[in-house]
């Protein structure tokens, strides 16, 4: 009997250790899955913080890339424009003739200058490119580019277009409008080709030059190439990823990938 | 008059519940006042029962259990933080448990010997509201909470880890009382049941300390 009591004893204590040992297991469970809880939440929220951040950038270059374009086209076209049409005007003298010929064309360039300025005040409207879809935004960004010669871009699509979020289209605009100044400033190239492949998650944009190229993954390593890490970050902040595939004499590739929503 | 040692952490806890009353406020347990004061009148009555010349002390603990079990659901309300509908649910739920009480000290197994059923009944829906309390605390993640600084965190963990010993021990009352089981050379229930308590207390006291310094922060 005094062995069959201590089994029983033996055997109370056993499930009371082993409902002790649950019943920490679960507190600690209950400690450790809110602490992973906060960090997700607040990795998020920096996730959130940075992208934030970034698209104020983002909005801030776009503004001032915008304005330097506004004043070229003042500069070289509206105001040659204007100038010429001065000119023209003030060669009439009020005793003389009227040369009607010359007048029209003073005319004219008056006329052309007005469109110009009223193509331009487009652009100069906030936001303008939310209102383009992206595909769209890069076609006038390359007809742009077209005009300052000595360039041949190609944009090419594949798939069904579809809409992304407008934030994220904007960075999206930012980093392939990086990869073409990075062409037109450093890369010496003679083609440029932009490809958008639309996947049914996610869009792909690839933009690619002959140009001279450069060592990707030093300049990567040494931090040297301040672009390239935009293009990095800008992409990595909303939630797609990016490729800077180049070798000395081998052009440059970067392929960009971004989820739609 | 007899104070066997886990009375002091007993004590000791309505002690710092009685210093740490705006603390308590602050985190709306003030009700922890009456449920100590009534816990460390019940022990002294408890064990001291053979003064009064009562054969046993079973009836007290009966009537403990009927009179803490409401300010522990109220406790248990008050943690939850529900909406108007949960409350009124959580009103029905103990009034359900009370019922059931009053009919197993009156007529189920009487005003004498222990209620085991309703002590079961008690330590049963102690583990399932704590439970639901932890989980509603676990899923808080506003930037400024810390779990492990929340008193009703710490409050919770020890109430459930003395639920699940008393749940064995109580159920088994009856059983250890009548085979004279013993732990070293000690009555099983006693050694286990006194550990706990002090356990418990423990808890108690440094969650009401905590309720203190939250409120100071």
């Amino acid at each position: 009997m005094p062995d069959a009591k201590e089994q029983i004893t033996t055997t109370i204590l056993a499930v009371i250790i082993v409902l002790l040992f649950f019943g920490i297991l679960f507190i600690v469970m209950v400690a450790w899955y809110n602490y992973r809880r906060r960090l997700t939440a607040r990795e998020k929220k920096a996730m959130q913080d940075q992208f934030d951040q970034q698209l104020m950038q983002t909005r801030l270059e776009i503004q001032e890339q915008t304005f330097n374009y506004l004043s070229e086209e003042i500069h070289d076209h509206v105001g040659q424009l204007l100038s010429l049409a001065k000119i023209q005007l003030s060669s009439f003298k009020e005793n003389e003739p009227i040369d009607f010929p010359l007048l029209k064309d003073a005319g004219a360039n008056v006329a052309r200058a007005l469109q110009d300025l009223r193509s331009l005040a487009k652009g100069l409207h906030a936001g303008h490119i939310s209102h383009f879809s992206i595909r769209e935004a890069v076609d006038e960004e390359v007809q742009r580019i077209r005009k300052t010669g000595g360039l041949t871009v190609s944009v090419s699509s594949e798939g069904s277009e579809k809409k992304i979020k407008e934030d994220k289209q904007l960075i999206l605009f930012r980093i392939i409008q990086e990869c073409l100044q990075n062409c037109l400033k450093h890369a010496a190239a003679t083609n440029i080709h932009i490809g958008f492949t639309w996947y049914a998650e996610q869009l792909r944009v690839r933009v690619r030059d002959d140009g001279q190229g450069f060592d990707a993954e030093q300049t990567l390593q040494l931090h040297s190439g301040l672009g390239l890490e935009n293009i990095r970050n800008r992409a990595r902040v909303t939630g797609g990823s990016s490729v800077i595939h180049s070798r000395p004499g081998e052009g440059t590739t970067v392929t960009v990938q971004i989820p739609y929503e | 008059m007899r104070i066997l040692w886990y009375q002091y952490f007993e004590f000791f806890s309505l002690l710092c519940a009685l210093w740490c009353a705006r603390g308590l406020k602050s985190f709306s347990i003030t009700v922890f006042i009456p449920i100590l004061l009534l816990d460390n009148l019940t022990e002294v009555v408890a064990v001291n029962h053979a003064r009064f010349n009562w054969d046993t002390n079973y009836f007290i603990y009966n009537i403990y259990y009927l009179l803490s079990t409401p300010l522990y659901l109220y406790l248990f309300a008050v943690m939850l933080r529900g909406d108007r509908q949960e409350k009124r649910r959580l009103l029905g739920i103990g009034i359900a448990i009370e019922a059931f009480m009053l009919l197993d000290y009156f007529f189920i197994q009487g005003v004498m010997p222990f209620n085991t059923f309703s002590a079961l009944l008690v330590a049963v829906m102690d583990i399932i509201f704590v439970c639901l309390i932890l989980f509603r605390l676990t899923i808080r993640t506003d930037e400024a909470y810390f779990l492990l600084q929340d008193p009703y965190f710490w409050i919770n963990a020890v109430l459930l880890l003395f639920s699940l010993v008393s749940l064995i021990v109580l159920g088994m009352h009856k059983y250890i009382v009548l085979y004279h089981l013993e732990f070293r050379h000690k009555n099983l229930y006693i050694a286990i049941i006194r550990a706990a308590n002090a356990v418990l207390y423990t808890g108690y006291s440094a969650a009401f300390l905590l309720c203190q310094t939250q409120r100071s922060k």
